[in-house]
């Protein structure tokens, strides 16, 4: 096949962005069981090494621009390389949005326990950014659609969880200065239950930038 | 084949369309692959191809292309070598019949008119649909002179002592015409102050650009250009292409190119020809380069073959 090292070059990119997809799961892992075992240090490793990701995006999202410069893909390469472009930027998102959980995690107060199961929601939303790698991976339709309806779960799921979080505030309501110290809690809580929701979506917006790569079929983009 | 008008008629083969872009040959059972060029755009389409094959003696070098161009638009023909696609563009003003073993048959519409037509006007058609070469092929006369040449051999410009003995002469119509069309051309402002040195003293990207002035200066509706650009630099090439994209908001510009980029860059439409004479796929230039349907093109464009 003529065009040997652009193939290469190609398949080099689908690993990478498979390895940075693995990287942040596993960071994403490690927030949601910092936040289950309030696990303060394995939180702090999270915050402390989010800047590789956001290196390795930064050098990816270069390689892809250089392909389109030397290379000047079309068809099906093109829309490989403007996906894997695309994925790069939700992948990194999703890093910050792990990292957000830890910082959560790391000032949150032993005193209140929230009944929302935010870890579940966490682990779920890691299942499906791992699910949008391997659909990405193994150019996988299916997969693809898989996560885009499982999302209508993680979005049931964290609606449910903010409505808790607000009963047990209700409930739990004390007075004075007490209330400050709980409204606060409530608020950073909410705002983590958001992040997961979003990682949910850019699991979505990886599926859905894969199924158009491979398919050309751009039903999950809208 | 209702409108089928043939130079030399050899009626022992039967063409027929089955739906769905699908088309077979009666002549050899053999089914050909799955084509995409039922395409479909806004506006008026300036030349109307039906059928069409070419022969040139027992070489079947095009196969029952049909396809519609639209006016004021460019059309970009891409393809590997021998593919066509060349042999297409010259039965656009019918400069395939110079070539002795060449045959055609199908139906070429220049709006409604059939220029296949027995009784064609072939100098009025070739006015019509003018034509720009790969390698510049100015006169070796002066830069005036290459321009009006065309105007003057169709008798729209007379001068000259005779002209003049029967009370005409044309010098400030040709003036005009030499100005305009080196103007629409974007080669006036390089020459204006050297309109009677001779041409070939122009550097290739001037050259070419002569020769689209000299074709405009006839007044055509339609430019056919084979691979205009091919033998340019690439500061001579982007001014080229400037001026494609420039002359379709007038002509209807049908241009043959092996760089697929050019296609990419300067094109509406792209009509993609794969090797046997078959067009393959042919639609908007943009869905061709990202999304093409056919997976002969995908392969092609994207350098796995070819």
């Amino acid at each position: 096949m003529p065009r040997d090292s652009f193939q290469a070059e190609l398949s080099a990119l689908r690993s990478a962005v498979v390895d940075l997809g693995e990287t942040v799961v596993e960071r994403l892992r490690q927030a949601a069981q910092a936040l289950a075992d309030n696990d303060r240090e394995q939180a702090r490793y999270v915050l402390e090494h989010d800047h590789e990701i956001n290196e390795r995006y930064l050098e990816l999202e270069a390689d892809c621009i250089d392909l389109f410069t030397l290379q000047q893909p079309v068809a099906g390469d093109l829309r490989f390389v403007a996906a894997s472009f695309k994925i790069l930027t939700d992948l990194e998102r999703v890093g910050d949005l792990a990292m957000n959980l830890g910082g959560y995690v790391t000032g949150m107060s032993d005193e209140f326990v929230p009944r929302a199961d935010l870890v579940a929601i966490g682990e779920l939303v890691a299942d499906q950014v791992e699910a949008a790698v391997a659909a990405y991976e193994n150019e996988d339709p299916e997969a693809c659609h898989d996560v885009a309806e499982r999302d209508d779960e993680v979005d049931g799921l964290c609606e449910r969880a903010a409505e808790v979080l607000l009963r047990d505030l209700v409930d739990r309501a004390p007075r004075g200065t007490q209330l400050e110290t709980l409204l606060e809690e409530v608020f950073q809580l909410l705002l983590t239950i958001r992040d997961l929701e979003r990682i949910g979506d850019h699991a979505v917006n990886i599926a859905a930038r894969t199924l158009y790569m491979v398919e050309s079929d751009d039903a999950l983009l809208y | 084949m209702s409108n089928a008008v043939d130079t030399e008629r050899d009626t022992d083969t039967e063409l027929t369309e089955a739906p769905s872009g699908k088309r077979t040959t009666g002549e050899s059972d053999e089914t050909v692959e799955e084509a995409w060029t039922d395409y479909r755009f806004d506006g008026d389409a300036k030349l109307d191809v039906e059928n069409l094959d070419v022969w040139y003696g027992d070489e079947h070098a095009l196969k029952d292309v049909s396809m519609e161009i639209p006016e004021e638009s460019v059309t970009a023909l891409i393809g590997p070598s021998g593919c066509g696609k060349s042999t297409y563009l010259r039965c656009l003003n019918r400069m395939n019949d110079r070539i002795k073993s060449a045959r055609v048959e199908g139906s070429v519409k220049l709006d409604d008119t059939e220029i296949y037509d027995p009784n064609a006007n072939l100098v009025e058609l070739r006015k019509r649909v003018g034509m720009v070469f790969q390698s510049p092929n100015p006169f070796p006369k002066s830069i005036r002179e290459n321009v009006s040449y065309g105007p003057r051999k169709h008798g729209d410009i007379e001068k000259g002592l005779l002209a003049r003995l029967f009370g005409r002469d044309d010098t400030e119509e040709e003036y005009d015409l030499v100005e305009q069309s080196l103007k629409q051309a974007a080669l006036w402002e390089e020459v204006s102050d050297r309109l009677e040195d001779n041409a070939l003293g122009l550097s290739g990207g001037q050259q070419q650009r002569l020769c689209i002035a000299r074709c405009l200066a006839v007044g055509p509706e339609v430019i056919l250009m084979d691979e205009p650009a091919s033998a340019l630099d690439p500061i001579a090439t982007s001014k080229i292409e400037d001026l494609v994209e420039d002359l379709a908001e007038d002509y209807t510009v049908v241009i043959v190119t092996h760089n697929m980029q050019q296609a990419a860059r300067i094109s509406d439409q792209t009509a993609v020809f794969l090797t046997g004479g078959e067009l393959v796929e042919y639609d908007d230039t943009d869905k061709i380069f990202e999304n093409p349907e056919s997976q002969r093109v995908e392969d092609y464009i994207t350098g796995k073959f070819g």
